[in-house]
């Protein structure tokens, strides 16, 4: 089972940037969505994305995020919809100004979402860590944490997998189609799974201290992440994508 | 040779009221040697190891008396990372102790942090792998790998860091029995190569016998026996009492020198030893070998007594030409065919990745067929909801934990019925009778019993609710051998009683002890099936399978080519030891 946010090996340009420079550019375009006001730079920034994600080989996984990003949007459409009573109606409770706003936030939501997303996929998660801790001056321990909590997310929903498997086969109706009888009977299965966590990261915790962790510095780490002009480039398109948003 | 642990008195115990984990303990550990640890769950097996590693005292709390001294230094006095300078320890969840995801970053991990200059990190990440035979996966995945792979890695790990002691807690424990030698072949290299210290946790005797220059026996906190693996094991009758098997080679030559057949009163520790004990003891008696054509005269053994199924009875199981593909590729399985009937125990066994656990998942209804049709007490599973087939089928997984949810052991085995639809005044008192037999105690907590105990509950569970059918995956994984033994007589008492038994097992002395018949599975396919006995002994069917066969098989297929073909098709210890006495005898 693969996860949406694990690492996609490549040769690109975007996989060969520096992983503070790629997490640059994701909070450009993230910063450009909030600050542009207007469906033409909005519109544009999620093609940029996505135009990033198809250069980099990995659009077809970031379309399956996309797959569970556009209803939860439609639904906030549908809500702007109806919250939105000022302007001229069009049709039904439907305004002009609703229709506006709700386009907006659907574009902001999905322009918000992806670019991280993207960045996690074309970087290893030990080399974000390691690159922020030698350039970001940030504490390794706060990194480790980071990149360890991103780590667990699958093993953790392999373990809940398990654990459901486990209890349909003693007969527990999951395979009901009633989401909210689902949802009922999936809380027992917080206690199992709460305690194999514990469980888990108490023995991560001890592993990694057996090697050595505590001894670690900014400059324990083998591999050094340079900036390079390609990075300069990406920087310079940064400050670019921040001021179009400001401006447009 | 020089000292490396010294245990002096060390008594240990989980809070002031508990009970002490270890108790008393004094022990001395050559450096180099290779020391095998092997006891009943709960026996202290694992504090010890935490004892070597430095968690005891640095990490776990607890009281704690007496020294322990790794490399001349008290353990109390140096801190956690400073022993494990000295000391390296692969963890029992090797999932918990990665912690990158790919190969090459988890050996930088421990490089980067201790220090090591970063010129000679490259050389020692190639020693490491190469050490362990894993050069061609240092850029993969993590996550891609396979048990016994990511074992390797979790100790190419440590080995990177180049340790003078090694210390491993059943690193064995989910892995097939092929893929667990390997692992024991790549300790024993580190060990007589590099002259690292080894001291490994270990259930499996026919590892610790063929790979351990030392063996302890742990009791109820205490080193109850030590010595070499021939010293330990002649002890069958003592190991039997502490809950700790014995190699079954050592209990054919034990039993043959309690009848007076052999003077040698070292045990034989593997098939080899058996077999040149059993022909020398033949070739005193005159032409044995020639003279007794009575053949192969066994019908079943004591412990699987043949169950022929009722004249007439339906088949309570069939699954005709399934095939299943996981979604996104991977693994699946073509063209199983299988047909099951009330009070048979079947054995399912193969590899890691053969397809076993995807046939017990399209048994019980987590996976519908996508091709073929699978039928189950009348139902078909591509029709009917899991949970339906749930009051037919009862599943005891390889981990407890996953199936527990409730918060006394009382309200965890009626839940099953309770789910069917069962009363709960009537669920409660069938659950009452139940735990009552297996001696649980019906209002405790089960996440507050010991691992062993809450397979139990998971097992009465499953008792409780009087299915037609029981799967079993790996239900001897994580047990001592005393509980192992209580599982399986309880399964066996079942099918007794005329429910049929799907067990997937790693263990093929288990499989080979209870089941009448056997499926045997490689790359998704079932590439034989019928008694156990006949297929154990078909070689070439075993090694297709890539399925070490049970010691006695072995041996008997063995002598039976070599010495006598009485010996054709026997399973059983009583068996092979019968009949020595008996060629003894005629001769």
């Amino acid at each position: 089972m693969l996860n949406v946010i694990d690492y996609v090996p490549g040769d690109t340009l975007l996989h060969r940037l520096n992983p503070v420079s790629k997490l640059a550019l994701a909070a450009a375009i993230i910063a450009a969505t909030f600050l542009s006001d207007g469906f033409a730079p909005l519109a544009g920034l999620l093609a940029l994305t996505l135009a990033l994600a198809a250069y980099a080989g990995v659009f077809g996984r970031l379309a399956r995020l996309l797959k569970l990003l556009v209803p939860i949007a439609l639904i906030m459409f549908a809500l702007q919809l109806v919250f939105v009573r000022g302007g001229r109606p069009v049709a039904g409770f439907a305004t002009d100004e609703g229709l506006v706003t709700g386009g907006k936030a659907c574009l902001r939501l999905l322009g918000v979402a992806l670019p991280l997303v993207l960045m996690l996929m074309v970087t290893k998660l030990t080399d974000l860590a390691n690159a922020c801790v030698e350039k970001l001056h940030i504490p390794y321990k706060y990194a480790f944490t980071f990149t360890t909590a991103l780590r667990f997310v699958p093993v953790f929903s392999q373990e809940m997998n398990a654990i459901m498997e486990a209890q349909t086969a003693r007969g527990v109706e999951y395979d009901t189609n009633n989401p909210f009888r689902k949802m009922r009977l999936m809380l027992p299965l917080c206690i199992p799974l709460l305690i194999s966590s514990v469980g888990k990261t108490d023995a991560t915790a001890l592993a990694a201290e057996q090697r050595g962790f505590y001894l670690r510095t900014r400059e324990s780490s083998y591999r050094r992440y340079p900036f390079g002009a390609l990075d300069a480039a990406a920087f310079a398109l940064c400050a670019a994508l921040v001021a179009a948003g400001i401006l447009l | 040779m020089a000292t490396i642990i010294e245990m002096d008195e060390v008594s240990f115990s989980y809070g002031s009221d508990a009970a002490h984990a270890l108790d008393g303990i004094s022990l001395t550990v050559e450096e180099g040697a290779f020391v095998g640890v092997i006891g009943p769950s709960g026996a202290g097996k694992s504090t010890l190891a935490a004892c070597l590693s430095g968690a005891i005292p640095h990490h776990y709390t607890g009281e704690l008396f007496g020294s322990t001294v790794v490399a001349g230094r008290d353990t109390c006095d140096v801190t956690l990372t400073d022993i494990s300078r000295t000391v390296g320890s692969v963890a029992q969840d090797i999932d918990a102790q990665m912690v990158a995801s790919v190969v090459e970053d988890e050996l930088l991990f421990g490089l980067e942090n201790f220090g090591v200059p970063h010129d000679r990190i490259e050389e020692r990440i190639d020693r490491a792998l190469s050490t362990v035979g894993i050069r061609e996966l240092r850029h993969r995945e993590i996550a891609t790998l396979s048990g016994g792979q990511k074992q390797k890695v979790a100790i190419a790990a440590i080995l990177a860091l180049e340790p003078r002691v090694l210390v491993l807690d059943e690193p064995t424990a989910a892995l097939d029995p092929v893929s667990s030698r390997t692992v024991f072949e790549t300790l024993a290299d580190v060990n007589r190569r590099l002259g690292v210290t080894v001291v490994v946790i270990e259930q499996k005797v026919a590892l610790l016998s063929a790979f351990c220059d030392r063996v302890l026996v742990m009791d109820r906190g205490r080193i109850a026996l030590s010595g070499t693996p021939h010293e330990v094991f002649g002890n069958g009758e003592r190991l039997r009492a502490i809950g700790v098997d014995s190699p079954r080679t050592a209990r054919i030559s034990n039993s043959l020198a309690r009848a007076g057949l052999t003077a040698r009163t070292e045990p034989c520790l593997d098939v080899d030893e058996a077999y040149g004990l059993i022909a020398e003891i033949l070739s005193g008696a005159r032409g044995a070998g020639v003279r007794t054509a009575s053949g192969p005269r066994r019908a079943g053994s004591p412990h699987a007594p043949a169950r022929p199924h009722a004249e007439g009875a339906q088949p309570v199981l069939t699954f005709r030409d399934v095939g299943y593909t996981y979604p996104g590729g991977g693994a699946s399985v073509t063209d199983l065919s299988l047909t099951v009937y009330p009070g048979e125990l079947v054995g399912v066994v193969g590899q890691n990745g053969a397809g076993k656990t995807t046939l017990t998942k399209l048994l019980n209804g987590l996976l519908k067929p996508a091709a073929g049709e699978v039928r189950i007490a009348g139902l078909d599973t591509r029709e009917t909801p899991v949970s339906r087939i749930a009051a037919h089928v009862a599943t005891l997984f390889q981990n407890p934990d996953r199936q527990i949810c409730k918060n006394t052991v009382l309200d965890e085995v009626a839940f099953g019925l309770e789910l069917t639809g069962v009363d709960p005044a009537d669920a409660r008192e069938r659950a009452r009778r139940v735990i009552a037999r297996f001696g649980l105690p019906a209002t405790e907590a089960p996440f507050a019993l010991s691992r062993g105990q809450r397979q139990m509950v998971a097992l009465a569970g499953v008792v409780v609710m009087e299915p037609e059918v029981v799967v079993l995956d790996e239900p001897t994984s994580g047990l001592d051998y005393r509980e192992c033994m209580t599982v399986m007589e309880t399964v066996r008492d079942m099918a007794d009683h005329g429910c049929a038994v799907v067990m997937v097992c790693h263990d093929m002395e288990v499989v080979s002890d209870f089941a009448e018949r056997i499926v045997v599975m490689a790359d998704g396919r079932i590439l034989g099936r019928g008694p156990a006995g006949e297929l154990f002994a078909d070689d070439a069917l075993m090694a297709r399978a890539s399925v070490t066969p049970p010691q006695v098989v072995d041996l008997a297929g063995r002598l039976a080519r070599g010495v006598s073909p009485a010996f054709a098709g026997i399973t059983e210890v009583s068996d092979i030891v019968s009949t020595v006495k008996e060629l003894m005898g005629r001769a």
